[in-house]
């Protein structure tokens, strides 16, 4: 007997929705399986994942942890509708940060603006920062053909190094004790005193982001070369549609996106720059999540919430039930491999044969 | 010889797709040593027929028996492993793969022990038995399309299949290809192979087939011994009434080309020089035949006056504007638009046919303002265009991958003919490769109704009759160079396949 693969033919959205459901199921089996193996009751730690989403409180938690998954998420489902393989969210949600926090220190020490244009400008030039940021591999794209893929892995390790410098070094707070931190940001440049809570804004910013790239897609012109380019690089060609500006706009929005989600980290969710020790990991968790939501817009935001959740419970497994947090990162991680487990099963059967 | 009467038995076979009844109760039988024609519209059912014998689909009703069992095939694999091979109406090959690995694709898996020494002895000798061109060693991507089909033909003789199924095969090779492709299957015919051959072209019936079957919405109209029919009955059993003649008065105004070329080099794929010094006028109103086997630069010609592949030397003008290496959608904005030989290649499957018919319309003031795309204007266009090129499709929302091949095809002819204003020349390539026969006659008319207009037409075919119904003049072009001009009236197919081989024509005007 024997186990053999094969193509399927088509599939409807249905059967699509279907699978991805299926196998995150099974991926809570999997993680269940690994958590027994390490000698605590799958069970608790389900369960403690899933009050994360029943209590008002940690709900909030788990949409505030994840805000900057779910900008850089959203940005993503532009890169890849257009065939773009930005793996750089990661590296454009530091330079988002760096960004957010020049612009605290400048005004700070400097007191360049009013007090209310500080965050409209952290904003604006967190956004800048890691759209150009990503733009910078789609233009050697357009330019010189070199893949993107590399351009934008690598350079998630420049932002990293770079982060780590300016923490270290010249942003330090002077009157810090050494701490590799930043000033705490005055109110006026955080995000949770605009509404009493971060979430409270950032999330419905999400979901109007949401609809705008929605409606950008869908009914632009310029979303509409954005798709045909991620379907049919030659068709692209053929229609006319100017692929190099075409991949700039696309590569600008993505990684402007994951910058903004670098502007909630420090305005939002910290209050100041840490090391990026702190949050390493959230642009490829995005793309987790951006593949989660079938790269729907609408449903990354969802899906970064849930993904917040993971975070949060995180916490609360760690200190209730006394496992490391990279107990919860295997959660992800089968959640992650699951999910691509499925895409796999949606163009495959598995036969048995005699 | 005995064994059972059919090789293959369908019976009562339904397939239903989203909103199509794709087969409604067909029934369809295939002796050994026969080869059986496989007629009907664009859109009948054929190819899905054929998938659910070589198990792509499985059907919702009905009985497939082969070699008088029942049988249930679930996938490709249970057809190759019943001796079923099918050549798709898109070639399913891998570009950069050689012509070897291609054929023991799929092999490896299924226990084969792979000794290359010995395959590629192995495909020499059928290479050479049927008289054929490539060699095992060559990279997909390098072969004309006649090549590919003979890879594809390769695949399934390595694969010792007794039921061959080609869909739609000689829309993309020359007649000579044809006639050695069918001097081919009648050799497998006559070894007790079975072969079905899909095909729109009648002439071909009767050169090759002992029994055909047409078919019709999704039913089998009727099956027929082609000793004992004709071509004016099939097509009344096809369409339902006879086919029309083309007729055109058009006078034309030589004074000013409208599309003028000097001395083009493009460069081919594979980096050599694709057309070679190529200059022609083309006049308003004017349809310029080109003709020539496939593969010696028309199609690279084309793809240069659209902007889609550099011109190393030469010029073009458009009414007297240069448009030589202007970006595609300039080239669109001046007027030329380009129905492409491979439509599959410059579609966008997953997208739906509204978006796929607006594909370069999508900027016009006719569909878009300068921020938004008004799709409401864009579905009535798309639902008029379905209907007036007869695209058979159950909504403008469903994704063109679902689309039969001659629908894909018309889709593309609707597109270059109906979204572009103000189009001033047409370059077809091909424009009715995979066309049944009264769409074919559709978009001959409605090509000499452009001409008529005014509109300029460069026409790329390989079938001389085509062009010299439709043309005034035809160029025949011969390794990437024209090496003559004939006016109507002087046609002659003898003397324009002498040229099509490259004998040049005394007298040379262009
Ligand atoms: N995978 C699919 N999903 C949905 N509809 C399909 C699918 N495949 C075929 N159809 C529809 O079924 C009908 C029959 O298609 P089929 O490809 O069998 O036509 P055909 O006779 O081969 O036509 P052609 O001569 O144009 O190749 C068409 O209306 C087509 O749109
Ligand atoms: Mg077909």
């Amino acid at each position: 007997m024997m186990l053999k693969l094969e193509k399927r033919g088509q599939f409807s959205r249905k059967f699509s929705a279907a699978v991805t459901v299926i196998f995150v199921a099974a991926s809570f089996l999997v993680a269940g399986l690994i958590f027994e193996i390490l000698g605590v009751r799958a069970v608790d730690v389900i369960a403690r994942l899933f009050e994360v989403y029943l209590s008002e409180r940690t709900l909030l938690e788990a949409a505030l942890r994840g805000l900057p998954l779910g900008f850089a998420a959203l940005g993503l489902t532009v890169a890849f509708k257009m065939n773009f393989w930005n793996i750089g969210a990661e590296g454009q949600i530091y330079l988002g940060m760096v960004a957010a926090t020049g612009v605290v220190l400048l005004h700070a020490y400097y007191g360049l603006v009013p007090d209310f244009l500080v965050l409209p400008l952290m904003v604006v030039l967190s956004f800048l920062a890691g759209g150009l940021y990503c733009a910078l591999p789609a233009f050697l794209k357009a330019k010189l053909g070199v893949n993107e893929i590399l351009p934008t892995l690598m350079l998630n390790y420049v932002a990293y190094h770079f982060v780590n410098y300016l923490i270290h070094g010249p942003w330090r707070d002077p009157k810090g004790f050494g701490f590799p931190l930043s000033i705490v940001f005055p109110p006026y440049a955080r995000l949770d005193t605009v509404l009493g809570h971060t979430a409270y804004i950032g999330v419905p910013a999400a979901f109007i982001i949401a609809g705008l790239l929605y409606g950008f897609i869908m009914y632009t012109p310029a979303g509409f070369e954005m798709r045909v380019l991620g379907q049919n690089y030659e068709a692209a060609r053929y229609a006319g549609v100017r692929i190099g500006r075409t991949l700039l706009l696309g590569s600008l929005i993505a990684g402007g996106l994951a910058g903004l989600g670098g502007l909630t980290i420090v305005a939002g969710i910290l209050g100041r720059m840490r090391p990026p020790s702190a949050y390493v990991g959230y642009g490829y968790t995005a793309i987790i999540i951006a593949f989660l939501a079938a790269l729907n817009p609408w449903l990354a935001v969802p899906a970064a919430v849930f993904f917040g959740g993971l975070l949060v419970a995180g916490d609360v497994i760690q200190a209730t039930l006394n496992l490391p947090f990279p107990a919860i990162q295997i959660l992800q991680a089968t959640i992650f491999l699951m999910i691509i487990l499925g895409e796999f099963f949606k163009r495959y059967r598995l036969r048995v044969v005699i | 010889m005995s064994g059972p009467e059919y090789l293959v038995e369908m019976r009562g076979i339904v397939k239903k797709f989203p909103n199509v009844v794709a087969n409604d109760n067909v029934s369809f039988t295939l002796r050994p040593g026969e080869v059986h024609a496989l007629l009907g519209e664009n859109g009948a059912g054929k190819s899905t027929l054929m998938n659910i014998l070589y198990g792509i689909y499985r059907p919702d009703a009905g009985e497939i028996w082969v070699y008088g069992k029942k049988v249930d095939i679930r996938g490709p694999r249970d057809a190759l492993a019943l001796g079923i091979g099918m050549v798709h109406q898109q070639f399913k090959l891998i570009p950069v793969h050689t012509v070897a690995e291609n054929v023991i694709l799929g092999l490896r898996e299924q226990g084969f022990v792979i000794n290359e020494r010995k395959i590629n002895n192995e495909l020499t000798q059928l290479i050479q038995r049927y008289g054929w061109t490539i060699s095992p060693n060559s990279r997909v991507w390098q072969l004309s399309a006649g090549e590919k089909q003979q890879v594809e033909l390769l695949k399934a003789l390595y694969r010792k299949v007794r039921i061959l199924i080609l869909d739609e095969p000689t829309s993309v090779l020359t007649p000579q290809e044809t006639v050695a492709l069918f001097q081919t299957l009648r050799k497998m015919a006559s070894q007790g192979l079975g072969v079905v051959l899909i095909t729109h072209k009648l002439e071909e019936v009767f050169s090759v087939a002992d029994r055909v079957t047409v078919m019709r919405a999704g039913r089998n109209v009727a099956t027929k011994n082609v000793k004992e029919t004709n071509i004016e009955e099939l097509v009344e059993l096809m369409i339902g009434r006879p086919l029309l003649k083309i007729s055109s008065t058009r006078s034309l105004d030589t004074s000013k080309p409208v599309l003028e070329a000097s001395g083009l080099v493009v460069l081919g794929d594979k980096g050599l020089e694709a057309v070679r010094n190529v200059s022609f006028k083309l006049y308003r109103g004017e349809i310029l035949g080109i003709a020539g086997v496939s593969g010696n630069g028309q199609t690279e010609l084309l793809e240069a006056i659209a902007g889609l592949r550099k011109i190393m030397r030469g010029k073009v003008l458009l009414d007297g504007v240069d448009i030589t290496n202007r970006h595609p959608q300039k080239i669109i904005d001046a007027g030329v638009s380009y129905i492409p030989a491979e439509v599959l290649r410059y579609s966008a499957p997953e997208m739906t046919v509204a978006e796929n018919l607006v594909l370069k319309a999508y900027r016009n003031h006719l569909f878009a303002n300068s921020l938004m795309i008004r799709w409401r204007d864009v579905n009535r266009k798309a639902e008029e265009l379905v209907k007036a090129f007869r695209i058979v499709t159950p909504t403008i929302t469903n994704k063109v991958a679902n689309l039969s091949g001659g629908n894909i095809q018309r889709l593309v002819l609707a597109r270059e003919l109906g979204t572009l204003p103000n189009t001033k020349v047409i370059l077809a390539a091909y424009p009715t490769r995979g066309l049944d026969i009264a769409s074919t006659e559709q978009i001959h008319q409605e090509l000499v109704k452009r001409a008529e207009q005014g509109v300029a037409v460069l026409l790329v075919s390989e079938e001389l009759e085509e062009l010299m119904a439709l043309s005034d003049r035809i160029m025949v072009m011969y390794r990437g160079e024209i090496v003559g001009v004939l006016r109507r009236g002087e046609y002659d197919v003898e003397e324009i396949g002498l040229m099509m081989t490259g004998v040049k024509r005394a007298e040379v005007s262009a």
